[in-house]
């Protein structure tokens, strides 16, 4: 099968949800399949600023085509347009500028789309909200596949996306929660299926590499981009409140910072770790926190399981509640003094947080796996190949 | 040997443990009423009702408070001249040259008119669950006293 991937940025070493999804499962479609990958030229979500060079590139079995931003974005415009959808007062035009202000917008991707999208049977759409899918998916909706991301935010209440997600011959979700949030607008009849994102066994944990920073036995880990958008301002102030009559425990955080870290004792940044740190990290931590409030699927959470490690999540997210739910795979919290009443189980009891760690390995093991990934997913684009195929009866 | 750990039955005490000590932080501080733990259990079952489970669109008091009189924060700011020859050349000025020189003063000022309209959503959601508990309440006394 002919197939095309369509992500905002693509590259083994951009960080981000929906393009590290897009680039493993294209990789692994890649595999049995003719796959091209159809991307911009930015690597920085966000000014989208050009950087890589437009044109064709190979990546893992995928050819790569990267196609020019037309301009960057307007920071303030946005901000304004995203106060007034947070705020519920956004009137459809203004949601769809906000569609474009988001960007990536393309001109040559979406004309590229409409000139040759139909030399591929399937197109897969990653992230909606992103200019690329939100204009390019309807231009190709009949061969089109999304892969929604969708998060519980206001965002995804939007008018104009009723429509939107009427659009698509299939739909990807990452968990259950996510399809519950918007499979609703979705017609009854279009092929859908969870399939979250395979990860590979775990690789031997070499925790000496750890040695240089010091670290005491007794780590919470948080692993990430530390943002506000990403729950770490409630981090801090839970963590520092727990740890004036914890001194035993340090957080330790491992990824780019986007706000200021308070200086605390028994808070440390790493800054940016290579693959083999961070999973000697994951191997190393007593608890893997994760306080956002906003995720489609958290790979880091399944990362940690797969090192045994149980979680501690934010249980306003529905989607990271929903996921230790069905592993038993650790705790949630809602507040500081859920919070600190589950670290102080978790480590007055180690043993059961290794089980709890080895039940989240074991759902891991159940449920994401690239080869029930794919399957999955191979399932569902056949399904919707061959009716594309099949003979129209009156 | 742990055979198995039951997450959600685990969170039930965690939660358990959590509220008694929320409670005697507040019975420490002062707030008397929470001594009972029942009474603090239902007062907390209302209160989250409230916080987790009206999200906007879904009260009945901005209904009521209607449109007529402007009561919701605005936090928009709308640039506009009245003057018919000068009015598109003000509005440039002010959108390009003076938004910008105070953009930080109006991001700071939105970010908490967005806080404001959190707590304002929050509590008029309390007012509501408390208004229909009071109801429910009320008609159950009635319907006790139309009994005797």
């Amino acid at each position: 099968v002919k197939l095309a991937c369509v992500v905002h940025r693509f590259g083994a070493d951009i960080a981000g949800g929906s393009e590290g999804h897009c680039r493993l499962v294209a990789e692994q479609l890649a595999a049995s399949h003719d796959v091209t990958v159809l991307t911009t030229t930015a690597r920085d979500h966000v000014t989208w600023a050009n950087r890589f060079a437009p044109g064709e590139s190979a990546y893992g079995g995928a050819k790569v085509h990267r196609f020019t931003v037309d301009r960057q974005r307007d920071l303030h415009r946005f901000r304004d347009l995203s106060a007034r959808i947070a705020g519920g007062r956004a009137a459809a035009a203004e949601e769809e500028q906000w569609f474009a202000e988001n960007g990536p917008r393309s001109s040559a991707l979406l004309d590229y789309l409409q000139r040759r999208g139909r030399e591929y049977d399937l197109i897969l759409f990653w992230a909606y909200r992103y200019a690329h899918s939100y204009f390019g998916l309807p231009l190709v909706r009949e061969r089109a596949v999304l892969v929604p991301t969708a998060e519980d935010d206001p965002l995804v209440h939007a008018s104009v996306l009723t429509d939107y997600f009427a659009l698509p011959r299939g739909v990807l979700f990452l968990t259950p929660e996510e399809e519950t949030l918007i499979g609703d607008l979705l017609p009854r009849s279009t092929p859908r299926v969870v399939v979250g994102c395979g990860v590979d066994p775990p690789p031997t944990a070499d925790r000496r590499l750890l040695q240089r920073f010091n670290l005491p036995d007794c780590c919470a880990v948080y692993v990430g981009r530390i943002d506000p958008n990403k729950g770490c301002t409630a981090l801090f102030e839970y963590f520092a409140w727990y740890a004036a009559s914890h001194p035993e425990i340090a957080l330790v955080l491992a990824g780019p910072a986007n706000m200021p870290i308070p200086r605390h004792p028994a808070i440390r940044h790493l800054g940016y770790v290579d693959d083999r740190i961070r999973d000697a990290l994951l191997a190393h931590a007593r608890v893997l926190i994760q306080p956002s409030r906003y995720e489609s699927l958290s790979l880091v959470l399944l990362e940690a399981w797969n090192h045994g490690t149980p979680a501690l999540v934010n249980a306003r997210c529905a989607v990271l509640k929903g996921q230790v739910e069905r592993a038993d795979g650790g705790l949630h919290y809602r507040d500081r003094f859920e919070f600190a009443a589950a670290l102080d189980y978790l480590l007055a009891h180690p043993d059961v947080g290794r089980k709890l760690g080895a039940q989240g390995r074991e759902y891991v093991d159940r449920e994401y796996r690239w080869p029930t990934v794919m399957s999955k997913i191979e399932a569902l684009l056949n399904d919707i190949a061959g009716s594309a195929r099949a003979p129209q009866s009156c | 040997v742990i055979e198995r750990v039951d997450a959600a039955a685990l969170m039930r005490d965690i939660e358990a443990e959590a509220g008694s000590r929320l409670r005697a932080q507040l019975v420490r501080s002062g707030a008397a009423g929470y001594q009972d733990a029942a009474v603090y259990e239902d007062v907390r079952a209302v209160l989250r009702r409230a916080v987790d489970g009206r999200p906007g669109g879904s009260l009945l008091l901005p209904e009521l408070l209607g449109a007529d009189e402007p009561w919701a924060l605005d936090p928009d700011l709308h640039l506009s001249s009245h003057r018919p020859l000068t009015g598109r050349a003000l509005v440039f000025t002010k959108k390009r040259i003076l938004l910008p020189l105070a953009r930080w003063l109006f991001e700071y000022a939105q970010e908490n008119f967005r806080r404001q309209q959190r707590i304002n959503q929050a509590l008029m959601a309390c007012l509501e669950e408390l208004a229909i508990e009071n109801a429910r309440l009320r008609r159950e006394l009635e319907s006790l006293a139309t009994r005797r």
